[in-house]
């Protein structure tokens, strides 16, 4: 095994054209598959619209490390990835449209978040575009680093509100033997929880439960003898519902659901997060957080020029 | 002020801090200076400069607990009881730092009879309630029972002055009515000693020491008993084996300590085996031939065994228990057993047939006991205590084990059943 | 580290004495109990320095028991113009807690020892909220009972707070498979360096606004003090397997670990300690580490049953395939439990081979360790030290550490132009400068070998929004010259 990369650069543009492009002043809008375009708010329409540039400049399988532009699409990247037995902790809705890019600046998890954690641990480099113009490095190339301020998670779910991303580096994972989808009756999600050892996913509906086994083949076999009878597999988990997002602490999820009808909702057991059809409410951010935010934002984008119009607030 | 402190333990200590959870002070406090780091630090910092220890040097150093739990913890090997004795003898020595009140408690450590009259009238104090509950004092015995040695068995087989029913050791008062001392003219019989001739050489030496056998002296009738029953000649100490001088070294009396150290090692010749049912006294007697820097002071050194050593290596030769404590019984080591001897395993071994020995999660956490440190700081004393009490509370035993009279004076002063391995042993020995 | 004693330790103190420390003293006293506020000299000495090389001076140190306190501290240093340097347990190996002022005033040292409990647990959520003064391990000791545990393990564990983790991102030999302590922090309730209280995170997966959790964890005390912490608990592994592998040589040992991250696997923990570093850990712990091998790697697999025997399978075909001498995998608890101590004593036990030592934290790409492993042990023997290495091989984490006896004179220079040159080495193969012990003093000035001016004022810019005044562990992380500090080099009474 070498330490050099397996693929060669299949990029279309220097960095540089991309921070030229954004300039130093007038308002701009960064545009990716445009996915998960209302999250944050639509955009200021007069804003000039860039597109972050596109590749994967480097994937180095011995490093367990993938350099790649943010504006390469995940199946394009993971497409990469699986010819090195690889892949990525980003689950993406319509991973053939998303970016990476835009997979960060959103900061949404996927519903393996259980067992492949948030997507926030995933970026391990980030070259981006400041409201100066310029190209600015935060993070390493490496798997472990605490070199400096984090930055690279402050960008992740930043809505390109401080920075624009132009290329990343993220840490990989190998693709699992055995991957299987489990699908059965369950009034008590939470059990199948404590039955399990860091199962991937488990979803429930309030009627069903899906969930997610990976790993060994003979480890997948007894977990799923674990989990009892009543369980089949399945091709692939629910479709989630789409218009509301809602957050919860994980041990809040069966009191909040229990106002929904089953079968109109996915709860993402042991992570926290509800899909439904309404939006959940707006929450109240503390004073002295939010006055955070503003000087963040104010600091790194002190004319406002950077996706103008979206929050993240 | 220069420290009686070699540069090279000073220096050995790498600062990186991984001794501060197994100090007892720092526990409590979180404080650098109650920390063995800390109290390093402040060595070397006193130790650096012309002018005189002030009264916070003094202040950071007493209130260390000499339980060495940190030597044991530091990877770097550094020798903290070592420096923290040179750090107190400088300070004795130089400082008013042992004030006249204290100094003379010490010295009567080494005057036994004297210590067992003075124990004897704390007691009857005591029972006229006029020892004020603060000094957390145990309930002294009025009483104390005679000590046989030599013999294989005490009279009828019964081992002598053993505790009642339940073997609760602290001041109960056995058979045996008037306390004898150590200390009788002409020493004290050796063996079944010979008509007429020398006296044979014993196969150990039991020591007995000054305020262990002034307060829990049934302990070392325990002692004998069970060394006896592996069928074993025991002799008590001849004249002047009365203190080991722990207590002078860990206040920085040097001369004093070596004094007596001279007068101990004289009172127990020959090349028998020097058994020690005292941790603390176990721990000073073994360090002899570095308090003393002479051959015959390290040969002596070499001779010391703590009993559950001793016992241990003749446990095969101990009779099957004939009666067992109902409950577990919690483990508890103390630290000059388990820090300074590295000792303790061998309580374990000892005990196990005659009990069900539960450990406690602590990591052998100090009691706060520290021979004369829970009467001169009865509040941190107390607080470090009342960690160990919680961790004994965890493991539910009602019972506990404890190999050293000051943990076992000290916890029991928790309201804690605080009883010596061979006093367990000797009542489950003794059948019911 | 040995007798920095006082000669220099007068350099920068009595600067600020006499009234107007009093005056800030027994403000502080009033605001929490006068016991808790200190200013004695040798007290104070105390305090100069963390388990790195460097030394400043305080001014007053307070251990405060509550927030609230915590709040009274911040807003009367303030008040009195004070910077204010948070300390846990200080075991920092980077400078971090060591106090450097502003404008020549010391600083106030803010002490969370004293606040050490662990608040709340919720055994189902899988967390925890604790103050930051609760030493790691005694943390996971309190949920052992429940089948989890806080996954970052650094090999201070024992001693050091949940808060200096959470400040320096701590990692730890199982931070390979589990991540470090960003990845096991949910939220953070913060007092700003302007006396308020924030919380950043919370328990939810997706909180509103920016990530400032992220953007704390790692700020090294100079974004506030983290005063509740929930984290993330994990679950017990069902199995795990520790192997030790023995090598004849660094170069086998490296290719192994290259080959097993190459073979697809992410071992719980894969460590490396070389040939010096072995037998001065076996004299100590006595688990059989054979003191005749070049290097031995510790590997542990943790998970399901079947998973972690095909890992171990793997790991002794690759250990084989690269010509190890031996592979030994623990029978029981107690013989894993030994290896890891034996691991984890390995930087005191390095006081064996001589008093002192220099340590560095450096990360490599991992396939290049083989090649900067060769580079470091020639740059110590060109500057005529010993070196030694113990670190985590399996995320290219290299530890390497001077060994030295400060009394020789000239030594330290030749420690300090050594480290210069071992982490010139590191950077020259796409390395970064800290894996996990921070860039405190120590290497603040070495950021601009990786990063530039703006991508440093970008770094500045996230400081600023978190204190504006640059009054919370002043003189931290960011280098002069980037326009955070007017200091051209280490301050003045910050000793090496
Ligand atoms: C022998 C040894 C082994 C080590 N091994 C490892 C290892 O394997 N991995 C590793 O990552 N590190 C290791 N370290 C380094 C060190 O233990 C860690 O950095 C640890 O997290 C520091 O914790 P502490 O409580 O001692 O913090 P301190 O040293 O007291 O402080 C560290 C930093 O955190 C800040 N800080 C402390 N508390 C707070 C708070 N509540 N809020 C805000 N800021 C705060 C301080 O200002 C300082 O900048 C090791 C150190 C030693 C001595
Ligand atoms: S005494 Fe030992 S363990 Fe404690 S700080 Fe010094 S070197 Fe470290
Ligand atoms: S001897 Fe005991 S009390 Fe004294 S510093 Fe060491 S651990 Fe602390």
């Amino acid at each position: 095994m070498t330490g050099r990369p397996q693929t060669a650069a299949r990029t279309d543009r220097p960095l540089e054209d991309f921070a030229a492009e954004i300039g130093t002043s007038d308002p701009v809008v960064v545009v990716g598959g445009r996915t998960q375009w209302g999250v944050g708010g639509e955009p200021d329409p007069t804003a000039r619209e860039v597109h972050a540039p596109r590749g994967v400049v480097a994937h180095e399988p011995a490093e367990m490390i993938v350099r790649v532009r943010a504006g390469t699409t995940v199946a394009e990247l993971d497409a990469v990835l699986a010819e090195g037995g690889q892949t990525i902790a980003l689950d993406p809705a319509h991973p053939e449209r998303a970016t990476v890019g835009g997979v960060l600046a959103v900061g949404q998890s996927g519903p393996r978040r259980l067992g492949w954690g948030p997507v926030r641990d995933t970026l391990l480099e980030a070259r981006f575009v400041s409201a100066e113009g310029r190209l600015i490095r935060a993070g390493g190339p490496v798997v472990k680093n605490v070199t400096g301020f984090d930055l690279c998670r402050l960008l992740v779910g930043s809505l390109g509100t401080i920075g624009l991303l132009a290329e990343i580096v993220l840490r990989v994972r190998p693709r699992p033997p055995v991957a299987v989808w489990l699908r059965g009756a369950a009034d008590d999600p939470d059990r199948l929880r404590q039955a399990l050892f860091r199962p991937s996913s488990i979803l429930w509906d309030g009627i069903d439960c899906w969930v997610l086994l990976e790993g060994h083949p003979a480890d997948v076999e007894a977990e799923i003898k674990a989990i009892g009878p009543g369980f089949d597999p399945v091709a692939e988990p629910p479709p989630l519902p789409s218009g509301g997002r809602w957050s919860m602490s994980p041990s809040a999820v069966r009191n909040v659901v229990a106002t929904l009808e089953p079968g109109t909702f996915v709860a993402e057991v042991g992570v926290g997060i509800v899909h439904e059809s309404t939006a959940p409410p707006s929450r109240r951010v503390q004073p002295a957080t939010a006055a955070l935010h503003q000087r963040i934002k104010a600091n790194f984008d002190p004319t406002g020029r950077l996706n103008p119009g979206r929050m993240v607030t | 002020m220069r420290l009686a402190v070699a540069d090279e333990d000073l220096s050995a200590c790498v600062s990186c801090g991984l001794c501060l959870p197994h100090c007892p002070t720092y526990r409590v406090t979180g404080e650098e200076s109650a920390s063995p780091r800390g109290r390093i630090a402040a060595m070397r910092a006193t130790h650096a400069t012309d002018a005189p220890a002030g009264p916070e040097f003094a202040e950071f150093m007493d209130l260390c607990v000499q339980c060495r739990g940190c030597e044991v913890a530091c990877p770097s090997s550094v020798p903290f009881g070592r420096l923290m004795e040179g750090a107190r003898a400088t300070l004795a020595r130089e400082t008013a730092y042992q004030p006249r009140r204290r100094r003379m408690g010490y010295a009567v450590l080494g005057h036994h009879r004297l210590l067992l009259l003075a124990s004897s009238a704390a007691a009857v104090l005591q029972r006229l309630h006029l020892v004020p509950a603060r000094l957390g004092l145990p309930r002294l015995p009025l009483r104390r029972p005679r000590l046989r040695p030599g013999d294989t068995a005490g009279p009828g087989g019964r081992p002598i002055g053993t505790a009642g029913p339940g073997g609760r050791p602290i001041g109960t008062a056995g058979p045996g009515g008037r306390p004898i001392g150590t200390a009788g003219p002409g020493g004290r019989p050796i063996g079944t000693a010979g008509v007429g001739g020398r006296p044979p050489e014993p196969d150990a030496w039991l020591f007995t020491g000054c305020v262990m056998d002034a307060w829990m002296r049934p302990t070392h009738a325990a002692a004998l008993r069970v060394m006896h029953a592996t069928g074993a000649r025991v002799a008590l100490p001849g004249p002047g084996g009365d203190c080991c001088g722990a207590l002078h070294v860990h206040a920085g009396l040097r001369r004093q300590a070596e004094a007596l150290a001279r007068r101990v090692m004289a009172s127990m010749p020959g090349d028998a085996h020097v058994v020690v049912d005292s941790a603390g006294c176990g721990a000073a007697l073994k360090d002899y031939g570095a308090l003393l820097g002479t051959a015959e002071a390290r040969r002596f050194s070499d001779r010391v065994l703590d009993v559950h050593e001793w016992l241990a290596a003749r446990a095969g030769r101990l009779p099957a228990a004939r009666r067992r404590l109902t409950g577990p019984v919690a483990v508890q080591d103390p630290c000059h057993l388990r820090h300074v001897q590295q000792a303790h395993q061998h309580v374990r071994t000892v005990l196990a047939p005659y009990a069900d020995l539960v450990e406690l999660g602590d990591d052998g956490l100090c009691c706060g006991a520290g021979g004369a440190y829970a009467g001169i700081h009865p509040a941190m004393a107390q607080e470090i205590r009342a960690r160990k009490v919680a961790a004994i509370a965890a493991t539910g035993a009602p019972v506990v084990a404890s190999a050293n009279p000051g943990c076992i004076v000290h916890l029991a002063g928790a309201g804690l059943d605080v009883r010596h391995p061979v006093d367990i042993i000797a009542w489950s020995l003794d059948g019911g | 580290m040995a007798g920095v004693a006082s000669g220099e330790a007068a350099c920068n103190s009595a600067r600020q004495t006499g009234g107007v420390t009093d005056a800030l003293a027994a403000e502080l006293s009033a605001a929490m109990a006068p016991d808790r506020v200190r200013s004695g000299p040798l007290e104070l000495t105390l305090y100069r320095r963390d388990a790195s090389l460097l030394e400043g001076q305080p001014g007053v140190v307070c251990f405060p028991s509550t927030t609230d306190e915590v709040q009274a501290a911040v807003t009367i240093a303030r008040r009195h113009g004070r910077a204010v340097v948070p300390r846990g347990s200080g075991t920092g190996l980077a400078g971090g807690a060591v106090p450097v002022g502003v404008d020549g005033a010391e600083p106030v040292v803010i002490v969370t020892t004293k606040m050490d409990r662990v608040l709340e647990i919720d055994a189902d959520a899988r967390v925890a909220w604790v103050q930051p003064g609760v030493l790691n391990l005694d943390l996971s000791r309190q949920v052992a009972h429940l089948g989890l545990h806080f996954a970052p393990d650094p090999s201070s564990q024992q001693s050091c707070s949940v808060g200096g983790n959470v400040a320096n991102n701590s990692g730890g030999p199982h931070c390979l498979a589990y991540g470090v302590t960003s990845a096991h922090v949910l939220a953070l309730e913060v007092v700003l360096p302007d006396g308020s209280l924030a919380l950043l995170g919370d328990l939810d997966p997706e909180p509103p606004g920016y990530d400032l959790r992220g953007a704390f964890v790692g700020s090294e005390g100079t974004m506030g003090i983290a005063v509740r912490i929930a984290v993330r608990l994990s679950p017990d592994p069902p199995a795990v397997r520790t192997v030790l592998v023995d090598f004849a040589s660094i170069e086998t040992a490296a290719s192994t670990v290259t080959g097993i991250i190459a073979a697809g696997l992410v071992p719980a923990a894969l460590e490396m300690m070389d040939a010096r570093i072995t037998s001065a850990v076996e004299d100590y712990v006595h688990a059989g580490f054979p003191r005749d091998a070049a290097a031995v790697l510790l590997v542990e697999l943790d998970g399901l049953p079947a998973g972690v025997e095909a890992a171990t399978q793997i790991v002794a075909d690759v250990a084989a395939a690269n010509g190890a001498r031996g592979v030994r995998v623990a029978a029981d608890e107690a013989e894993r439990a030994l290896l890891w101590k034996g691991r984890k004593s390995a930087f005191g036990a390095i006081a064996r081979i001589a008093p002192d030592y220099y340590l560095h934290d450096t990360v490599v790409p991992r396939t290049r360790l083989v090649e900067v492993l060769s580079e470091v042990y020639e740059i110590a023997a060109r500057h005529r030290l010993l070196v030694v290495n113990v670190f985590h091989a399996g995320d290219g984490n290299l530890h390497p550490l001077l060994v030295f006896d400060r009394r020789e004179p000239g030594v330290m220079a030749r420690v300090l132009a050594a480290g210069t040159d071992m982490i010139a080495a590191c950077v020259a193969v796409g390395g970064v400068l800290s894996g996990e012990h921070g860039i405190g003093l120590e290497k603040r000035d070495h950021m601009g070998l990786i990063f530039s001016d703006d991508d440093l004022d970008a770094q500045r810019r996230l400081r600023l929004a978190f204190d504006p005044e640059q009054a919370c562990n002043p003189h931290k992380v960011l280098p002069s010259g980037s326009g955070c500090g007017d200091l051209q080099s280490v301050p003045a009474g910050a000793w090496i």
